[in-house]
């Protein structure tokens, strides 16, 4: 894709790479210099809860200066082709979680006092993990407690889907680059250009998220909850639509009012759907074409199905009856399933089968083309039907049956990429709790193998809680800065679906 | 009538065989070696140029037409051919063939401005489902929008005996249908309450399409009920078949050799099972218990491996097998070596289109044993001198009235009934008598 050839960067050796970095670093520059605006939205909540704003204006201006700094890299933006792509998003996330830690760092306060923590607690909200290493949340600023919030919020539909959006100049590569940050295997567009396709989605995830808003809202001014207020209530909100999870309360959502809670959940649902089929449904008014899409049937059948075992099962085991039981059982399934994480209740205490339902949910994660994580209802119900057909060409050895989607037949590079996809994020699932695993056994905590294997589950997926000490209601806290790294690392290869990294990590990538 | 015919393939030089005696024909074709052929074998005019010029199709005389069927190979020509014909000359009856369904459905709902449209492809596929529906059936044809089926059966070993040897008014037939015609050593008899039926004869039968497969059981000696069928070639013609049989709820298995044919089949016809395989090798055909199948049908392009591959699958135990007719030669080495049915697209094509070439009132027709027979639809006239007779009263002239449409609704008459001014009717006759028929009726 490059188209000058000659002015590829030399190494001292002689050896040619064939990645125009410099264009790349410029266009990641020119990200990071107006995702540094982002900062002035915490300053407004510091006034007015009057707590300093310096360290959101210091950080704002480092990244600024930063951005301008890569920017004036003697590079043309032109030279960004299909390579250069992947290298600007794997960097433009990384550097985001490093400008988004810096007013915790900068603010002194002492939960924070480890620079790791902090750059975990940002990895974790701009993939909207929702994990966190706070142990006494609200002692921490209003204002800080607002960015970690907002980081999620900017982070669900994306960074580059953003920049897109509102940048008239970003156009270069801009397919390849959306579907690098959208996840799922692949996009309904919206419109022909890719900027009105990225308006569109941004427009009605600020839709979703005013409405949500405004319903808390009501909730806390007509007293149905008397805990909400409006901070509660954006923060909910900005936690919600991306499937985020962080809440500016260690019980996350325990004490709010059974309305509160049916309506978060109905939201998460919304929020873990394909967002191109709900602007079918509710801007288009189609409901019923976007209910004929296969996946959103098996993504609202696995919810009811979870749903019905867990609320059983909590039923018989006197956790919780009647409403609450289906309230509770329907809140953690689709929390965990949308990769959201709020928790109505302390679920690590909740019996075997259940728990272990919730665990597997993790895997399933929320539709393509939504703001969840993890491995998505699309792809396993391709990797069901490749499996079928397998089975049936194990008999008729001739056959010829392509596997569809949505009545259409899927393409086979299509198939062996989901393939490919699922191993090899299984494949980072078993490597990443390896490592976990090791280091607690040499540097503590205690971990159980269950709590293990739930962890990197959760993190990898951008769910956020786990099982044990890592409970919605617990945190990440004990882990050593090797852990902590890991578990950042994994949120990003989840966040970015793995490929674009691991593909930024191969040798081929740098070679001609 | 004055008829242009653009195109002397295959299905322009059938035209020209089944309607140069009664008509003037001219001819209009690039290649000007075919057009000699058909010059020196027939009385028509030919004209050496291309159908999608304007300045050719005047010159050939299109003002004066009353015909104009645009039958080259090319749906493109035939398009163009088709609109400077209605632009220049529209009172003339203009027909296309394609070879794309795509633009048959175009005309269907009034998009392509023609009056007919025939898809050599698709009148395969229907004269494949019919013939399968009723497979006992040498031949069979449906009108009236599917209401009435005629069907051509030759009376064998396995008839029933129930069936030969008694007079027709003592013998029960299925109800809804009539004998329309025996035709014992190449000629029709003629027919009253005590002919009976021999093994040999051939029986032309009009009817429901209930009835006529009653009928098709009784011949055959076996239900007939056909549910899953084997298709050979995945060509145009292959898919078109496979494609309607699915259509009519049978289970179909498709070869096709070639692996990105076979995908793209695939993928275009969900319901249609499509194998990978020439289809020749017999571990294939017993690991598929292709042998199985109530029918298979064998559309490849090459004559000679239609006959192969249909003897394989015959030794196998496949019992009805259909095979499609490329060269006029196969016909006869198709029934020679056993095969039930043989279907020539382009015969198929070309009677399609020159039901055009008869009387205006004649809505649709049909030829039995090459074109010594003809089944008519056609509607009487007020003089006709059979109005208002009882058909026991009908004097006997060597055609026979298997149906009626009256009203829209199919009545198959009894000997009571009386035929009415505005009756279409379903006519078998000899060939020959065809302008007789049209006069009295």
């Amino acid at each position: 894709m490059s188209r000058a050839t000659s002015r590829m960067p030399v190494r001292p050796d002689g050896l040619r790479i064939a990645v125009e970095l410099r264009a790349a670093l410029a266009l990641v520059g020119t990200l990071l210099k107006y995702l540094s605006v982002s900062a002035i939205a915490p300053v407004g909540v510091a006034l007015w809860y009057r707590e300093p704003v310096w360290p959101f204006v210091l950080a704002g201006a480092i990244a600024l200066v930063l951005g301008l700094l890569l920017e004036r890299q003697r590079g043309d933006a032109h030279q960004v082709g299909f390579r250069e792509g992947y290298l600007v998003v794997v960097l433009t996330w990384l550097l985001a979680a490093a400008y988004g830690s810096l007013p915790y760092l900068l603010s002194g306060e002492p939960q924070f006092n480890r620079p790791a923590d902090a750059f975990f607690e940002t990895m974790s909200g701009f993939t909207t993990t929702g994990a966190s290493i706070l142990t006494d949340i609200e002692a921490v600023d209003h204002s800080l407690l607002f960015w970690r919030q907002f980081t999620q919020w900017l982070g669900g539909m994306g960074i580059i889907v953003l920049a897109l959006a509102v940048l008239p100049k970003l156009r270069v590569g801009g397919r390849q680059l959306m579907e690098s940050e959208m996840p799922g295997p692949e996009m309904d567009d919206l419109a022909a250009r890719i900027r009105s396709t990225a308006q569109r989605l941004w427009l009605l995830y600020v839709g979703l998220t005013v409405a949500q808003i405004m319903i808390l809202v009501t909730f806390g001014l007509v007293g149905i909850d008397d805990r909400m207020g409006l901070f509660e209530a954006v923060s909910a909100a900005f936690a919600t639509m991306p499937t985020g999870g962080f809440f500016p309360d260690g019980r996350s959502l325990e004490e709010f009012a059974a309305a509160t809670q049916w309506v978060v959940a109905v939201f998460m649902v919304i929020a873990g759907a394909n967002f191109a089929l709900t602007y079918r449904a509710l801007i288009r008014r189609q409901p019923r074409q976007a209910f004929r899409d296969e996946e959103i049937r098996l993504y609202l059948a696995i919810i009811a199905a979870a749903t019905a075992i867990v609320a059983a099962e909590l039923w018989a085991a006197d956790f919780a009856t009647g409403e609450a039981a289906i309230r509770h059982a329907f809140f953690q399934v689709t929390s965990l399933m949308t990769t959201t994480g709020f928790a109505t209740v302390d679920f690590v205490s909740w019996p075997a089968l259940t728990l272990m339902v919730l665990v597997l949910l993790m895997f399933v994660g929320g539709s393509a083309g939504s703001t969840g994580g993890s491995i998505k209802v699309v792809r396993h119900l391709l990797v069901g039907r490749i499996l079928r057909r397998e089975l049936h060409q194990t008999l008729h050895p001739e056959l010829v049956q392509p596997v569809r989607f949505n009545g259409k037949p899927v393409d086979e590079r299509t198939l062996r990429a989901i393939i490919a996809f699922t191993f090899l994020y299984l494949g980072v699932w078993i490597v990443g709790t390896a490592i976990i695993t090791i280091d607690a056994a040499i540097q503590g905590p205690s971990l159980s193998a269950f709590e293990a294997i739930a962890a990197t589950a959760t993190t990898l997926g951008n769910v956020g809680p786990g099982v044990g000490n890592q409970g919605p209601m617990g945190t990440y806290e004990s882990f050593s800065d090797i852990s902590t790294l890991t578990f950042s690392c994994l949120m990003w290869l989840g966040r970015l679906e793995v490929i674009p990294i691991v593909v930024v990590l191969t040798r081929g990538y740098w070679r001609v | 009538m004055k008829i242009l015919i653009v195109g002397s393939g295959q299905v322009g030089s059938s035209l020209v065989e089944a309607l140069h005696s009664e008509h003037e024909l001219t001819v209009l074709d690039l290649d000007g070696e075919r057009l000699r052929e058909i010059a020196y074998a027939y009385d028509v005019k030919t004209v050496e140029a291309n159908g999608a010029s304007r300045s050719a199709l005047v010159d050939a005389g299109l003002a004066t037409t009353d015909l104009f069927i645009a039958c080259t190979s090319r749906d493109e020509v035939n398009l163009v051919a088709c609109s400077f014909a209605r632009a220049d000359n529209p009172r003339a009856t203009t027909v296309i063939r394609t070879s794309n369904a795509e633009y048959v459905d175009l005309w269907r709902a009034g998009r392509l401005d023609a009056d007919f449209a025939v898809s050599s492809e698709l009148e395969t596929a229907h004269a494949v489902t019919r013939t399968i529906g009723v497979p006992a059936a040498r031949m069979t044809d449906v009108f009236a929008e599917g209401q009435v089926q005629v069907v051509e059966f030759e009376v064998d070993e396995d008839a029933s005996p129930e069936l030969v040897g008694t007079p027709l008014r003592s013998t029960r037939l299925p109800a809804d249908s009539r004998v329309a015609g025996i035709i014992r050593d190449g000629t029709s008899i003629v027919l009253s309450g005590e002919s009976e039926i021999r093994r040999g004869d051939l029986l032309v039968v009009i009817g429901s399409p209930k009835a006529a497969r009653e009928w098709s059981a009784m011949i055959w000696g076996s239900s007939g009920d056909v549910r899953d069928v084997v298709v050979y070639g995945g060509g145009h013609v292959g898919t078109a078949i496979a494609r309607r049989l699915c259509r009519e709820g049978i289970a179909v298995r498709l070869i096709e050799p070639d692996r990105v044919r076979a995908r793209e089949i695939a993928e275009s016809i969900p319901k249609c099972r499509v194998f990978n395989t020439d289809g020749l090798d017999p571990a294939f055909l017993e690991r598929e218990r292709i042998g199985d199948a109530d029918a298979a049908v064998f559309a490849m392009r090459e004559d000679a491996r239609n006959l192969f591959a249909a003897t394989l699958a015959r030794v196998h135990g496949v019992e009805f097998t259909v095979a499609i007719v490329h060269d006029l030669v196969a016909t006869e080495v198709y029934e020679k070596a056993g095969i039930d049915v043989s279907i020539n697209p382009r015969q198929v094509t070309s009677e399609e289109i020159a039901r055009f070439a008869h009387d205006p009132r004649t809505q649709q027709v049909a030829m039995l044993e090459g074109d010594r027979f003809e089944i008519l639809d056609l509607t009487t006239r007020a003089e006709s001198e059979y109005v208002g007779l009882r058909f026991r009263e009908m004097p006997i002239r060597g055609a026979l009235i298997g149906a009626i449409v009256r009203d829209g609704k199919a009545v198959f008459p009894r000997s009571d009934d009386v035929l009415q001014v505005g009756d279409r009717v379903i006519v078998f006759t000899e060939t020959s008598r065809v302008a007789d028929v049209e006069k009295v009726l």
